[in-house]
């Protein structure tokens, strides 16, 4: 059906000329219909339909898993040059220049060392060949000898080596180095211009080749590059496992069919006619033509070397053994394997305008003998069989296809297999499918909405209403370099009638951002990881099962560090989405879980093992950690877990329901938390082990439920899935590892320098009956309890204490105050209240309440009063105020009446000294004291105590004064000092403790 | 504040105050009360500032957020027609750049869920709009819009034809649909003039020229259409133009020249079966070599391969040749330029295995040409292989 052409096309306007140079925003084709054309006219008004050219919806596929899975375990791979030559800054230019003076050191230095290398003896050997008129270069020879190693400049410079650069810096080089620092510059910006769009990569370098297409496409050959630098072809049988509702999965079994190539393969090129299978290769300046079948193992037919960088090739779809080859030059040849190559088209210059690029591609069309030559500019196609070859433009940078300025085409793809005439041309904004039969115009636009440009692309033709099942649409899966992305956009139509987009772009998934669906890794390791994971992409395929209700899409992504990710999509059923009641849709997990139930347990046990075998002995000790990475995925593959896992979502989901709609007027924020905190209750109940992220999605869920439920992607990896990524991970550290091993170090020997004599061997042992516990304990898994593991080892580390301090025993002032200062703040303060002397008047109230309850209580007592009754007891009480003010060492200052000016002063500054250095916290307090035996934990105990008693202190001067205020003035003269201090003492002190509170 | 009116200057001194200042985006600027635009507001009496900054703002995403508004209700599972009607009424008045533009995407929305009346009004009214200075952009706009206006006349037209057909003849529906043509044929005739692809509008307005019995006009705009080289070489062109006259029995010699035509631009085309029969037909020695050519050429395309009506007609036209004394000199000169190829392309094995396994018949037709059209060659086309079962 693919002959006829649509009846009518969508109406347009057809503008020459170079696109329009509006700039400004662009806001792509979002939300509009673009042009409606009517269907089955002429009848009644009634009966018109109208299709539009951009429709709304689109087939919905869904993610079966939320992050892309890997396919093989990874292998090592080159260093990742794109973070070192992504920045071309003059620094990294002296690094640069550096590593060519040590790498190529006779081509820098060659001219000068013939001459001076007979006046210099390096041979260091000073005694043996002591020439009189040579110079001794022993010490730069152990120079450069460290060079080899990354070490301290500081530490290991040599005075000599610097006389040596300031003498000849400017005689030794062969280029001078200002010369070859601008051409490296020069050369290094290019290079990440490469890095960053490398034109090379474009097409792609994987592809799978279904066997039997006819029948099903689940069993394929999978054409990948391998091995460090990808320079090794594989041909891998791969297989699709996929059964709606349960887990889907790509075998990769068996060892794959390799070859070694001499370059890195840029492309590869694949073309099914079966039985046969053909298969291009292209690396820079080789291209090689493989053949295969199900049954016959691959073998190499021809290689070709090409002069120039070869850009494209593309194997024919049409005849086995035709390939076209496109290089640099702007030669396209056509190469029928084994009777040579023909000239197909030569072009020095771009085609439409100077785009300044040496960037060709070539594609077959839908006649055999007509190729299409494209470059940035445009397509055409041309005529092979007339000489010279005759070609019109298929499509150009132009307001025909409404371009905007700076556009550049950046992809061809024929899409023979989904249409015999159409094509497929991308640029960084758009991607258009243009329809050879009406060349210039634009079958189709659509804004692809990618970061960077796609560099490959694949097709998954669809089928007309007519064919068996329902309609499909032809799904365009565009994939860039950089940004991993993978983008699929939707078309029907292009027979009857014409060509429709269906729906918006959807962005599949990208490898880089499958970590944050793993468990959290340590940081070292994230590192690798996301290094790995975030490396470019360089290539995209995709097998297609069609078979039934049970149809799918596995979408292949092969990164530039060699590994392969793949995920599943589903298309979405819109009938299933209402009609299935709750416990159906918990189907697959019970399924699943009943899957992991009939693994034998001992092949998880021997997994764990081997995984160790892999990593060594340190990862066994990570192991014990919770948060180690491997341990959740290993839980949840428990049967048991799983099990009760499905059934405490189920639980989850209930509860929700129950919460949400029962209390419709509670303010919305709390019902949500209560929400969250009930059904995270059940859920703990039921199942100690469920996820956090789980639950909380689960009760936004189930709070949005006013709306039709959409069918989400899952956003929890299926077990087996996080057993894969697991395994990955952990082959990836061993990689890396392994890498790392490699690279010299400058060693120095610390081999006993703090070590004590006699503790290695008992230290030794004990590690050694410590990690034989943790085994044990990990086996029952039961706790490695402190009793068991920890107390042979503290045993050895007990540091005698210090002698308890006798607080009696120190009676100065300072060890006074300290012995106080541990009791808390409010015991302290007290002390310096006393100290200071500020508390004298309470001291003397309370005195003299005493002396008058003693006087009435001999009053009652009915004894005379006697005169010298009464001076002793005037004695007595200025020896019981002594007595009482005994401990603050005041009293004595107190009880000389007098306070010298410069007395004051130095106990003020005293006050400050002690200010500065200390704080009364008691931490800080801890610090400084020398009695250790005053243990902190007494400190809360008695700050209360200190707090109330406080409090009776303040207490007291509310009591009414009994003495005359003369009495007090004859009886206690003040001295002057003290009582011009208190107040702004007691200032001070204040402000210094609003300080600390 | 200074900084707030540096950072602001350039939008201010960008964008041409003068030219955006108009009501709708003055009006909506003020009112605007969202948290970008209110620090504006502190500029004081600085009202043309702020007119340009909010023209600014809403210049660039107005287009955005009535992409993304659509976008959102297209997929929103409760979006009524109220909702639709409401943004885009909203967008066309608060910007001047895309009002035509979201004018025609209503009128589209509202055609494709069958009201055909609202949108007639809505084409109508932006019909007749007009802004400022035109640009070349909105004039094509305006030129769609009308075009799109003149199909609904037509729809209607249809309509009224329909009905009066049935019914005895009206006078009033005649008027009608007189009125109908009328304003419909000024707005296509002026619209088909500009280069492009007008696939719908040709054939309805070649359908009511027909009615009128116009068929000077209507085989002017079709030539034109197809012929005239400013317009892109569109196939539907040639066939139209073909189907016209074909349904107006215009002489062979005329239908085999636009067939012609159409084989240089399209050697694919499904009517090539057709010129090739108009040759055939012709006894014309020259003719049937030149239908044999048309017919290879035909099946050099991938899909033509399998088809069984085409490999019959190359049987019919080599029995025809046959009849020639010097016809394997003919079938010589056409395959010289396929001899390397077709063999590959058509008479594999494998090709062989799989016409027997789903079409015996095209294997016998495909078989006997084989010899036919290689004659010098080893060709594995045969029935012998299969039995084997074996594939190299």
């Amino acid at each position: 059906m693919d002959y006829k052409f649509p009846e009518q096309l969508f109406p347009s306007f057809y503008n020459l000329g170079p696109p329009d140079s509006v700039s400004g925003f662009y806001a792509g084709s979002w939300g509009s219909y673009d042009r409606v054309r009517p269907q089955g006219g002429s009848g009644r008004l009634s009966s018109w339909t109208l299709t539009a050219k951009h429709q709304p919806r689109g087939e919905s596929w869904r993610h079966t898993e939320p992050a892309p899975v890997p396919l093989l375990s990874p292998r090592k791979d080159l260093e990742n040059q794109r973070t070192a030559l992504t920045s071309a800054s003059v620094g990294f230019v002296h690094i640069q220049m550096e590593n060519f003076f040590l790498d190529h050191c006779y081509d820098a230095f060659g001219c000068m060392s013939d001459l001076l290398g007979e006046k210099f003896d390096f041979s260091g050997n000073k005694k043996t060949h002591r020439r009189s008129d040579s110079v001794q270069m022993g010490h730069v020879k152990r120079f450069l000898h460290r060079m080899n190693f990354k070490i301290c400049q500081q530490s290991y410079e040599s005075v000599k080596m610097k006389r040596y650069s300031l003498l000849m810096p400017d005689v030794v080089h062969v280029v001078p180095p200002q010369l070859l620092g601008s051409l490296l510059h020069e050369e290094l910006t290019d290079r990440r211009d490469g890095l960053l769009f490398p034109e090379g990569t474009t097409g792609g370098a994987l592809a799978f080749v279904p066997f039997s297409p006819q029948s099903d496409a689940r069993r394929g050959c999978l054409v990948y590059p391998g091995h460090q630098g990808l320079d090794r072809l594989h041909f891998h049988k791969v297989a699709l496992q996929h059964r709606r509702g349960s887990s889907s999965s790509v075998d990769a079994d068996g060892s794959p069919f390799s070859f070694q190539l001499k370059g890195s393969i840029r492309q590869i090129s694949c073309s099914s006619l079966s039985p046969e299978c053909c298969v291009g290769v292209r690396s820079d300046y080789f291209c090689g033509v493989w053949k295969f079948s199900e049954r016959n193992e691959p073998r190499l037919l021809q290689v070709v070397e090409t002069s120039e960088v070869a850009t494209c090739i593309n194997v024919s779809p049409h005849i086995l053994g035709e390939v076209l080859v496109a290089s640099e030059s702007g030669a396209v040849k056509l190469w029928t394997v084994g009777k040579g190559m023909q000239a197909v088209r030569t072009e020095d210059a771009n085609l439409y305008f100077n785009a300044k690029s040496p960037w060709r591609w070539c594609e077959f069309s839908a006649h055999p003998r007509v190729m299409l030559y494209a470059d940035r500019t445009g397509v055409e196609l041309t005529d092979v069989r007339t000489n010279p070859a005759s070609s019109h433009t298929l499509f150009r940078i132009s307001s025909a296809a409404e371009c905007r300025s700076g556009e550049r085409l950046v992809l061809s793809r024929y899409l023979g297999d989904a249409h015999s005439f159409h094509h497929l041309v991308t640029t960084q904004y758009s991607a258009y499918i243009m329809d050879e039969r009406f060349p210039g115009v634009p079958m189709l636009k659509w804004d692809h909405m990618m970061e960077s440009p796609p560099m490959s692309c694949h097709v998954v033709p669809g089928s007309s209403p007519s064919g068996s099942g329902e309609e499909r649409t032809t799904k365009v899966l565009l994939g860039s370099h950089f940004s991993q992305e993978i983008t699929m956009l939707q078309y029907s139509g292009g027979r009857a009638e014409a060509c429709s987009s269906r729906g918006p772009p959807q962005a599949l998934l990208r490898p880089r951002e499958s970590l944050k669906h793993l468990p959290v890794q340590i940081p070292h390791r994230l590192d690798t990881a996301t290094n790995r994971l975030s490396s470019p992409a360089a290539g995209l395929t995709c097998i297609q099962k069609k078979s039934g209700g049970d149809e799918c899409l596995c979408v292949l992504q092969l990164t530039a560090a060699g590994d392969i990710f793949y995920q599943i999509l589903e298309p979405e059923q819109p009938d299933a989405e209402t009609s299935r009641p709750p416990a159906a849709e918990d189907e697959p997990q019970h399924q699943q879980a009943a899957s992991a139930e009939q693994l034998p347990p001992e092949l998880v046990v021997a997994d764990t093992s081997s995984d160790e075998d892999v990593i060594g002995p340190t990862q066994c000790v990570q192991r014990v950690v919770p948060e180690t990475p491997e341990r959740s995925p290993m839980l949840s593959m428990d049967s048991e877990d799983s099990e009760l896992e499905s059934k405490s979502r189920y639980l989850k989901r209930l509860a929700l329901q129950v919460v949400v709609n029962n209390e419709p007027e509670l303010d919305r924020g709390s019902d949500l938390e209560a929400s969250v905190k009930e059904s995270g209750n059940v859920a703990e109940d039921v199942a100690e082990d469920a996820e956090e992220p789980n639950r909380v999605e689960g009760t936004v869920n189930g709070s949005s439920r006013a709306v039709p439920p959409r069918r989400r992607s899952p956003v929890k990896l299926s077990s087996s899935s996080l057993v894969t990524w697991k395994h990955w991970l952990q082959k990836l550290m061993h990689v890396s590892c392994d890498r790392k091993s490699h690279s010299q170090h400058f060693q120095v020997q610390t081999e006993g320098l703090l070590q004590l004599s006699n503790r290695q061997a008992s230290e030794k042992e004990h590690v050694q009956s410590l990690r034989e516990d943790l085994k044990s304990c990990m086996s029952r898994r039961s706790l490695l309890v402190d009793g068991v593991a920890s107390a042979p080892l503290r045993a050895p580390d007990v540091v005698p204490l210090p002698n308890q301090v006798d607080e009696e025993a120190w009676t100065d002032r300072l060890s006074r105050r300290l012995t106080v200062s541990w009791q808390g703040e409010e015991a302290w303060r007290s002390w310096w209240k006393e100290e200071l002397g500020m508390n004298r008047e309470e001291k003397m109230q309370a005195l003299r309440r005493k002396r008058r309850k003693e006087k009435e209580a001999k009053r009652a007592a009915g004894g005379r009063l006697k005169l010298t009754g009464s001076f002793t007891s005037s004695v007595s009480y200025q020896s019981a105020l002594d007595d009482l003010s005994d401990l603050s060492g005041w009293s004595s200052a107190t009880s000389q009446m007098g306070w010298s000016d410069r007395e004051g002063r130095r106990m003020s500054s005293q006050v400050d000294d002690f200010w500065e250095n200390a704080t009364p916290s008691t931490a800080q307090n801890a610090a400084l004291t020398p009695t250790p035996t005053v243990t902190p934990t007494a400190t809360p105990t008695t700050t209360p105590q200190k707090a109330k008693d406080g409090r009776g202190d303040q207490q007291t001067p509310s009591r009414p004064p009994t003495f005359s205020s003369s009495q007090k003035q004859t009886s206690y003269p003040t001295p002057t000092g003290p009582r011009r201090n208190k107040r702004s003492a007691d200032e001070y002190l204040n402000s210094l403790f609003a300080s600390q509170v | 504040m200074d900084d707030l009116d540096r950072e602001l200057g350039p939008h201010g001194a960008a964008e041409d105050c003068h030219d955006s200042s108009d009501d709708n985006s003055s009006k909506g600027g003020k009112k605007l009360k969202c948290p970008v635009v209110n620090p504006i507001f502190c500029l004081g009496e600085r009202y043309s500032v702020c007119v340009c900054v909010c023209s600014y703002y809403m210049k660039t995403f107005l287009t955005i957020i009535w992409r993304i508004t659509t976008e959102i209700l297209h997929h929103h599972p409760n979006s009524t027609m109220d909702d639709y009607n409401n943004v885009y009424e909203r967008m066309k008045h608060s910007g001047v750049r895309h009002h035509l533009m979201i004018c025609l995407e209503h009128a589209f929305h509202l055609l494709l869920h069958g009201r055909t009346e609202d949108a007639k009004l809505q084409l109508s009214a932006a019909e007749s709009w007009r802004h400022g200075k035109e640009s070349a952009a909105q004039h094509q706009r305006t030129k769609l819009i009308q075009a799109y206006r003149s199909l609904l006349d037509y729809a209607i037209w249809c309509d009224k034809k329909l009905t009066s057909s049935n019914n005895h003849f009206d006078s009033d529906d005649n008027q009608g649909m007189q009125n109908n043509f009328r304003q419909a044929s000024v707005n296509l005739k002026e619209t088909l003039k500009n280069p492009g692809v007008w696939d719908p509008f040709i054939l309805s307005y070649v359908d009511m020229l027909e009615f009128y019995e116009d068929h000077e006009e209507a085989l002017k705009i079709l030539n034109e259409y197809a012929y005239d080289n400013s317009f892109p070489p569109n196939p539907n062109a040639h066939v139209y133009l073909y189907q016209y006259l074909k349904r107006h029995n215009a002489s062979e010699k005329k239908l085999i020249r636009v067939l012609k035509i159409l084989h240089a631009l399209v050697p694919s085309h499904e009517l090539m079966l057709d010129y090739s029969a108009f040759l055939l037909d012709s006894e014309n020695k020259k003719d049937i070599e030149k239908a044999f050519g048309v017919i290879l050429e035909m099946l050099d395309f991938t899909c033509w391969r399998t088809n069984m009506d085409i490999w019959k007609c190359l049987k019919a036209i080599i029995q025809k040749l046959q009849i020639q004394e010097d016809w394997e000199n003919v079938v010589c000169e056409k395959m010289a330029a396929r001899k390397d190829w077709w063999p590959a392309l058509h008479f594999t094995s494998f090709q062989a295995s799989k016409d027997l396994e789903e079409n015996p018949e095209l294997w016998e037709v495909k078989a006997s040409l084989a010899k036919v059209l290689c004659p010098n060659q080893t060709l594995k086309y045969t029935a012998e292989r299969i039995t084997n079962g074996k594939w190299t």
